[in-house]
Parts: structure tokens; C-alpha cells; sequence
């Protein structure tokens, strides 16, 4: 956990870029601190690449300050700062061997052969590569160890930031879990701040000290994990945790909130605002319970049911609508198709947002 | 549930041009080949243009203008000699389809090493002088050369000259352009992937089902920048005419030649060259606005 | 991909063919230069080397030999300089000009020849510029400068372009990314370029013949002594220019090879 220093290391201020008409990143602003993980997560198009690249000095934003340390780097080009990228396609040069790549920084900043080989293989070391690799050409190292490659390269000349353009969304689900687990790891050990994209909300919630959602350029929210995972401020932040249930319910003029697809009615929270009058209930299946007879508030015929390994989802039918279900597997009970069933829930685990 | 929202296609290209590229690096790469464009092509043929239509026999590209050399075109029968490229070069390019579409095939099939090594063979000759492959042919198929020779010696048959007519002078197009016709094919085959023609198969199609639905549509562009190559380049065949033909028809860069050497008549010559400047700039024009070169070559 | 022996084998057996029947001519040649006789025929009645120790007395055919030769090297270095920028300018970086560049490029290639020699004659003749062999080698650039940028751009398109902005942002100037990432990367190209530059120009006899004036390549030497003149000494020259490309062709491809392992 990263303790908040008086000063962030890097601050943004309303950073806009447009291309054209087109506004990629609209008024972005937030201050990331030393030696945080910080991820921002977003959909394709979302403006998190262009953010990232603004950072790194490959762009230049069309309004806005971005602040190192409080010291303005807009002007200052991609090799001068002090920062590093880690890019999707990992970018390692093919004509070069992995001891050359990882050297290449401080063959750029001069640093004498033997200095360059000794940090070079202190950064293999870092990133769990052997000594033996030094020599390999880079071609001929699987995927998992190109990562690591492409990541002690970033480590050799000590930047003070480094960022990762979804490096991992190329491999596969076994690989991808070590390497997340490891990233933090080494992100611990260094004591660097990182910088990470990801499209997937699960990969920033193992990883992060805090994460940005972005929507459409714009940041929809801020938080460490567990805010955004229990607080989401929008319906878009609650979606995009993954499969939620989203029903659409209305205020009545007596003050309740009726979500008529499920015949329910929930008493309207104090912290509402009281003039709105429609918007979307948000469940998590995971907060959607089989009640005890008698007990349930919506009443549904199973339709399906999904093995998730150690959770089983399943698909509720009610009337219209399907409702996700999901619980840890239990051998005891076993669910037929059809079979009627009542759920049940805690309104105050749910989420409520009004427009 | 994540909104899936509009991705940014409508940015500019602009997008790439980053720290690293300075926005003029582009124009300044280009700069020298736009000159050698400019003085080596343009210049030249925007000359050729100029002076078609001076008066004939004038050294000068400022003068009254006329439309006389081009009323010569015909006037002169020069449209005979033009007739008669035009009919060669479609011909030639019609037989080269139809020769090179197997050959492509049969190279996209064998494995890459060997598939490299036939199509250097088969390319490598391009690198010999049109004159000495034409001369070999002469040699061979003339009266008394290898082939008559051999029939001669062996089986005692006596066979005319092959050469000096005019399916000789195709043959002899065909020969020396082949290279130009499956080189484009090739790159146009290979865009075919291999699975569409596996998956195709495996629902039901017939071989000419494939080659017509599947491999004829994806190869496509590289089939007709072949085409297009071939014609245009063999519309200014003079050596195959002079050799396998020994004059026995006249084509139209000889005529140029004549006219600008000779003839002393730049203007002649001049308007003639237009004519095969327009046909070759229609051919190309109608060509490439099917096909996008760069589709072709890389995957942008 | 399933098809039946029969057709296999017809491919095959249509490939080998079509190779053979290119090689002929040169097979043809070769036999001409070694016979004695004037006029060839066939079988040939009389072996003998003459007309090779005659192509190498000749001095006019060692001047069309080193002009040839300079020529092609002329050509293919500054075609490879040229088409180096030309190919960044088609593949690399971004401008505003760009898609009628790359459409107008080619434009050269897709045009006859012999048309395009006289052209530049005319232009030549207009512009009081003398034609020699320095003008061929600006005719045979017009032509071959496309066609090498064609070449270098496919090896452009061929690599991850991120490695270059990755090297930038690991602190390189750009000179450095330059030498140290996209000149090697882009090696094979440029060798392969170079090598199908000086080929085709060794071989280009309609741009030569045009805009060469007092000058003679070899092909040309072949030409005027094919329409008047005829000697043995022609398959001669003919079979030994044919030999000297294909080394040529031969050494430059195993360089290739060797260069483009890397990858």
C-alpha cells in the first residue's frame, strides 16, 4: 500500500488532446503518487492509450499541464524524461540480443560497457530472467520471457515512472496471472511508481493501489479497488466490473422505487436526490441469494446453469427479464432447469443510480 | 455489461506523427524522388506533349500550334503500326494470364524455401538483356538452328524458318514479360489465406467454386496490376518485332524511333508517343482506381 | 490443401517446363559462342574457343564493358539513397501529400520503355544536355528508383514500427534511432534493393539505347552488331554477360540469406 506523500509525483492538470474535431481526452486531471501502482481502465476508445502516451512524451496535449514533481514537462520530448514505457506489442528489437536491449538506455546515456553489463543483469535478475539469457537473441525467447525482457529494459536506466500500455493482454490466462502477480511484486520491491492501461477491470483490481475508469476521454472515477468495486458512482463504472444485473426502475409519486420487471419495490435511500424520477438498479450476482421458502423477493425459474471453476453462475428467469446468479459451488444443492426458485437480496448491497 | 463505445477511427493519420517524427520528415524523404519524378518523367513526357503539336519537322517546342502531326497519325498510316502494338501488347498480356495463373499457383503450393528458389529461376532471367534471350530464340527456332538442326539430323525432317512471323513476335513478348505478369500475381495470391480456401472445401465447393468465389475475388488486385504491368510495358516492345519478326510488321516505338532519328520530325514522333501516353495513362488510371498498392504490400 | 495426385503432378511437370523453355535462349547462346562456324548452325561441325579469345582482345567490347559496369553501380547506389528516403516517406512517416505519393510512385514502371528512352531524348536534346553514359544513368534511375523504393518499403512494412518510438522513449536521439534501429532493420531491404538495382540496369537495354549518344553498354553493343554487322563474338559477349549476371545475381542472394536470418 502506498503511503500518500505530501507531494504526488505526477500531477495532471485539465489535459485535453483533440485530433482534429475528435476529442480523445477531455479535461483530465488527477495526481498520481510516488511509488503507487495506478491503473486506468477504460473500453477501446476510451482515450486511456492517448493519455498514456501524452505522459510518456510521444504526444503533446493540446491543453493542459502535466507536472513531475511539480515542475511542468509538457516541452520536454520523450527521451529526456525521465520516464519509461512499456508498449503493447513490448516493441524488444528483433536485430538485438536480450543483454543489448536491456543495455540499449544506457548505451544511449554513455555509460561504459562494463557499467552497462552490470546493470543489465542486475534488471535480468529483477525480472526473474537467468544471467544465461544475456547473450539469447530475443527472437528466440518465448512470450513470457519477452515480458520480462521488455520490462528490465525499463528498469535499466531508473526511471522515475513507469508506464505499461496493456502488456499482458497478448498471452494466455495461465501466463497472464503469474506475470500479474509478479508485476506487483517487483513494483513492491523497486518502490517505483507504475503506470498501467488495462481494458480489464479484474487485471487492475489485483494489481493497483488505485484505479481511474475512463469513459469516452473523460474519467468517470477514481478510487482504490474496493471503493470502486463497492461504490461505483455511475451504472457505466458498476457495468464495467463485469456481468452485473441492470434493471430499470422508476420513482412513483409516493416516494418508492419500482423496478417492475422483477415486481419489486425498494424504499428510495435518504442519500438520493429526490427529483429524479427514473434510472437503473444495479445487482451483483454474487449479492443475489436463494431464499428460503417464503423468504424471497422475486420469485424465477432456473434456465441455466455455468461451472466457473470453484463459483457457479446460474440464469434466473423472471418473467421477462434473466437475472445472473452466482455462488460458491455446493455440492448439497443441486438446481433443475425450470425448477422454481425464489431469490433474495440485500438492497443496501445493491446499487442504485438515478438520472 | 461495458458500453462498448465508438472507437476513434475518424482520427488522422496525424495520430502516428509523433515526438519521434517531426511533422515535415515525410516531405523531406520524399523531396528526391519527387524531383526525379518531376525532371525524369513528367518533364519529358509534359515536353513530348509540347511539341506534338509543333509544325512538322520543327526543332523547337515554341511555335504555331497545330493539330497536323495527329492528322498525319492516320493520313501517314501510322495507325496501322499503332493497331498492330495494341494488338500485340493485348494479346501478349491475354496469354500471360492465362500461363502465369498455374504457375502461381503451383508456386504458392510448394513449401517457402522451394517456393523462393522457383520463383528466383524463373525471375532471375529478367536480368539478362532482352537482345541475348531473343537472339537464343532466334537461334533456336530459325531454319538451320537447334530445333530444325536436331529434327534435321535425327528424324531428317525439314522445317521452315519458325521465326519472322508474327506468332513468333508474341511468343518472343510473352517470353520476355512473363516475369512481370507473375511476380504481381504472386503477391496477389498470396493474400489469399489459406484457410478461406480449406474452409471453403470443407462447405461444399467445387475447384472452379473456389478459384471463382474465393481465390479470383482476393487475388484480384495483384491479377490485375500483372495485367496491367504487362500491357503497358509491352506496348513499347520494338526489339521482339526487329528479331523474331525481321520487320515483317512495324510497331509503333519503332515508328517513334524512326521519326525521331531518321525522320528528323520530332513533332511526328511526339504525337505519336502521345497516343501511347494516353492509352498507357487510361490503362493505368482505370487500373488503379480498383486497387490500392499498398493492400497489396503491407498490412497497414 | 486436398488435390489429386494427377493434378499435382501436372503442376509439377508445367512448372519444370516453364522453367526449362526460359533457360533455352541461354543454353542456345551458349552453343553459338563455341561454334566455329560464321553462321550458326545446327549441330554444330566445329567447336572452338575463338570467339571468346576475340571478345577479350576487343577494345571496344572492354569499353562497353566498363561502361556498363559503371553504369549499373552508378545506379544502384544513388538508387538505393534515393529510394532509402523515398521508402520512409512511403511507409514511415505521415504527410500530408502522402496517398498521391504513393499512388504517383510507380507510375514510371507502368509505362513502355522505349517511349519513355525517346522522351527523354527529346527532353534530353531540348534541354542541350549531351547524352552519355551519365544520361543513361539518369534515364535508368527514373525507372529502377521506383521499383528499389518499392523494395525497401515492403521491408518497412515488415517490422513492429513501436520499436522505433520504444527506443526514442528509452532516451535515444534520433540519429541513434536512426543508425541503431531502423538502418538495420531496414538492411535486407536496402541489400536487396542495391542487388535488383544494378541487375536491372546491367541488363536494360531500351532507356540505354535511347539516351546513351556516342556511349555503349553491352547490350547495345549486342544490338548494333545483331542489326548489322553479325558475329559469333555476339553469343560470345552474350553468354559471358549472361555468366557475370548470374554470378552476380548468385553471390548477391546468399548475402541476403545470410542477412535476413536475423529475424
Amino acid at each position: 500500500m502506498a503511503e500518500a506523500t505530501s507531494a504526488p509525483i505526477l500531477t495532471l492538470r485539465q489535459i485535453d488532446k483533440f485530433f482534429g474535431d475528435i476529442n480523445a481526452v477531455e479535461r483530465v486531471s488527477l495526481e498520481i503518487q510516488e511509488g503507487e501502482f495506478f491503473t486506468v481502465v477504460g473500453p477501446s476508445g476510451s482515450g486511456k492509450t492517448t493519455l498514456i502516451r501524452l505522459l510518456v512524451g510521444m504526444d503533446k496535449p493540446t491543453n493542459g499541464d502535466i507536472l513531475l514533481r511539480g515542475k511542468r514537462i509538457n516541452d520536454v520530448p520523450a527521451n529526456r524524461r525521465p520516464t519509461c514505457m512499456v508498449f503493447q506489442s513490448l516493441a524488444l528489437f528483433p536485430h538485438m540480443t536480450v543483454g543489448q536491449n536491456v543495455e540499449y538506455p544506457l548505451k544511449c546515456r554513455n555509460r561504459p560497457k562494463p557499467e552497462r553489463r552490470e546493470r543489465a543483469l542486475a534488471c535480468l535478475k529483477v525480472a526473474h530472467l537467468p544471467e544465461s539469457y544475456y547473450d539469447r537473441p530475443v527472437t528466440q525467447c518465448s512470450g513470457g520471457e519477452r515480458q520480462r525482457v521488455a520490462l528490465a529494459r525499463a528498469l535499466a536506466f531508473d526511471p522515475e515512472i513507469l508506464f505499461f500500455d496493456e502488456p499482458l493482454s497478448a498471452i494466455d490466462f495461465r501466463l497472464r496471472k503469474t506475470l500479474e502477480k509478479e508485476l506487483k511484486d517487483i513494483q513492491r520491491e523497486t518502490g517505483k511508481t507504475f503506470v498501467y492501461i488495462t481494458h480489464s477491470l479484474e487485471e487492475a483490481m489485483v494489481m493497483s493501489d488505485r484505479i481511474a475508469v475512463m469513459r469516452n476521454g473523460r474519467i468517470a472515477q477514481i478510487g482504490t479497488p474496493r471503493e470502486i468495486y463497492t461504490s461505483p458512482n455511475s451504472r457505466f463504472v458498476s457495468e464495467f466490473m463485469g456481468e452485473v444485473n441492470t434493471l430499470p426502475v422508476v420513482v412513483d409519486d409516493s416516494g418508492e422505487v419500482v423496478c417492475e420487471s422483477l415486481n419489486l419495490r425498494l424504499p428510495l435511500p435518504a442519500s438520493l436526490p429526490r427529483d429524479k424520477r427514473s434510472g437503473s438498479l444495479v445487482i451483483r450476482p454474487e449479492d443475489l441469494r436463494f431464499a428460503r421458502d417464503g423468504e424471497g423477493l422475486i420469485r424465477g425459474t432456473v434456465f441455466n446453469e455455468y461451472l466457473l471453476g470453484s463459483r457457479v453462475q446460474y440464469q434466473i428467469r423472471v418473467g421477462a427479464t434473466t437475472l445472473l446468479v452466482e455462488q460458491l459451488r455446493d455440492t448439497d444443492t443441486a438446481m433443475l432447469r425450470d425448477q422454481s426458485v425464489a431469490l433474495t437480496f440485500t438492497p443496501t448491497e445493491s446499487m442504485l443510480f438515478l438520472e | 455489461m461495458t458500453e462498448h463505445t465508438v472507437p476513434l477511427t475518424g482520427a488522422p493519420v496525424s495520430r502516428r506523427a509523433t515526438a519521434l517524427t517531426p511533422p515535415p520528415a515525410g516531405v523531406w524523404c520524399a523531396l528526391p524522388m519527387i524531383l526525379l519524378f518531376l525532371l525524369g518523367f513528367l518533364g519529358p513526357l509534359g515536353m513530348v506533349v509540347l511539341y506534338s503539336f509543333m509544325p512538322r519537322g520543327s526543332f523547337s517546342p515554341i511555335g504555331r500550334p497545330t493539330l497536323e502531326n495527329y492528322v498525319d497519325i492516320v493520313a501517314q498510316n501510322f495507325h496501322i503500326s499503332f493497331g498492330w502494338s495494341l494488338w500485340l501488347a493485348l494479346l501478349s498480356t491475354a496469354i500471360l494470364l492465362l500461363v502465369c495463373y498455374p504457375l502461381a499457383l503451383a508456386i504458392q503450393r510448394a513449401s517457402p524455401g522451394r517456393g523462393i528458389l522457383i520463383t528466383v529461376l524463373i525471375v532471375a532471367p529478367l536480368f539478362v538483356a532482352e537482345n541475348i534471350r531473343l537472339q537464343g530464340w532466334v537461334l533456336f527456332l530459325d531454319k538451320a538452328g537447334v530445333l530444325g538442326g536436331s529434327l534435321q539430323a535425327l528424324f531428317g525432317w525439314e522445317l521452315d524458318s519458325l521465326v519472322n512471323n508474327v506468332p513468333a513476335i508474341v511468343f518472343g513478348i510473352c517470353y520476355i514479360y512473363l516475369p512481370f505478369m507473375l511476380f504481381p500475381m504472386l503477391l496477389g495470391l498470396a493474400s489469399v489465406p489459406h484457410d478461406a480456401r480449406e474452409a471453403a472445401l470443407d462447405l461444399g465447393a467445387s475447384r472452379w467454386r473456389l478459384f471463382r468465389d474465393i481465390e479470383l475475388p482476393l487475388a484480384a488486385p495483384g491479377i490485375l496490376i500483372g495485367s496491367l504491368l504487362c500491357f503497358v510495358i509491352s506496348l513499347g516492345a520494338f526489339s521482339e518485332a526487329k528479331f523474331l519478326g525481321k520487320g515483317v510488321i512495324v510497331t509503333i516505338a519503332q515508328d517513334i524511333e524512326s521519326a525521331f532519328t531518321f525522320g528528323q520530325n520530332w513533332p511526328r514522333g511526339s504525337a505519336l508517343s502521345v497516343l501511347v501516353i494516353l492509352i498507357a495513362g487510361v490503362a493505368v488510371f482505370l487500373a488503379m482506381r480498383q486497387v490500392r498498392l499498398e493492400n497489396l504490400l503491407g498490412r497497414r | 490443401m486436398e488435390s489429386s495426385l494427377l493434378s499435382r503432378r501436372l503442376l509439377a511437370l508445367y512448372l519444370s517446363l516453364v522453367i526449362v523453355v526460359m533457360y533455352v535462349p541461354m543454353v542456345v547462346i551458349g552453343l553459338a559462342s563455341v561454334s566455329r562456324s560464321r553462321f550458326f548452325v545446327f549441330p554444330i561441325r566445329r567447336y572452338d574457343l575463338k570467339w571468346y579469345q576475340d571478345t577479350f582482345d576487343s577494345l571496344q567490347i572492354q569499353d562497353a564493358l566498363w561502361t556498363s559496369v559503371s553504369i549499373s553501380v552508378v545506379v544502384a547506389l544513388l538508387s538505393v539513397l534515393l529510394a532509402f528516403f523515398g521508402a520512409l516517406a512511403y511507409a514511415r512517416f505521415p504527410w500530408r501529400g502522402r496517398s498521391i505519393y504513393r499512388q504517383a510512385l510507380l507510375i514510371p514502371v507502368f509505362f513502355p520503355q522505349s517511349v519513355l528512352g525517346l522522351a527523354l531524348q527529346l527532353w534530353f536534346n531540348s534541354l542541350g544536355v549531351t547524352m552519355t553514359w551519365q544520361a543513361t544513368i539518369f534515364a535508368h534511375l527514373v525507372w529502377i528508383a521506383p521499383i528499389v523504393t518499392m523494395i525497401i518499403a515492403i521491408q518497412a512494412y515488415g517490422y513492429d514500427s513501436s520499436v522505433e518510438e520504444a527506443a526514442f522513449d528509452l532516451g535515444a536521439s534520433r540519429w541513434q534511432v536512426f543508425r541503431d534501429i531502423t538502418f538495420p532493420l531496414l538492411g535486407p531491404g536496402i541489400f536487396s534493393g542495391f542487388l535488383f538495382a544494378v541487375l536491372l540496369s546491367w541488363s536494360n537495354f531500351s532507356l540505354s539505347y535511347f539516351t546513351s549518344g556516342a556511349d555503349v553498354t553491352i547490350p547495345e553493343w549486342l544490338y548494333g552488331k545483331m542489326i548489322g554487322g553479325y558475329t559469333p563474338m555476339v553469343p560470345a559477349v552474350g553468354f559471358l554477360s549472361v555468366l557475370l549476371g548470374g554470378v552476380a545475381l548468385t553471390v548477391g542472394l546468399l548475402i541476403r540469406a545470410r542477412l535476413g536470418g536475423r529475424r
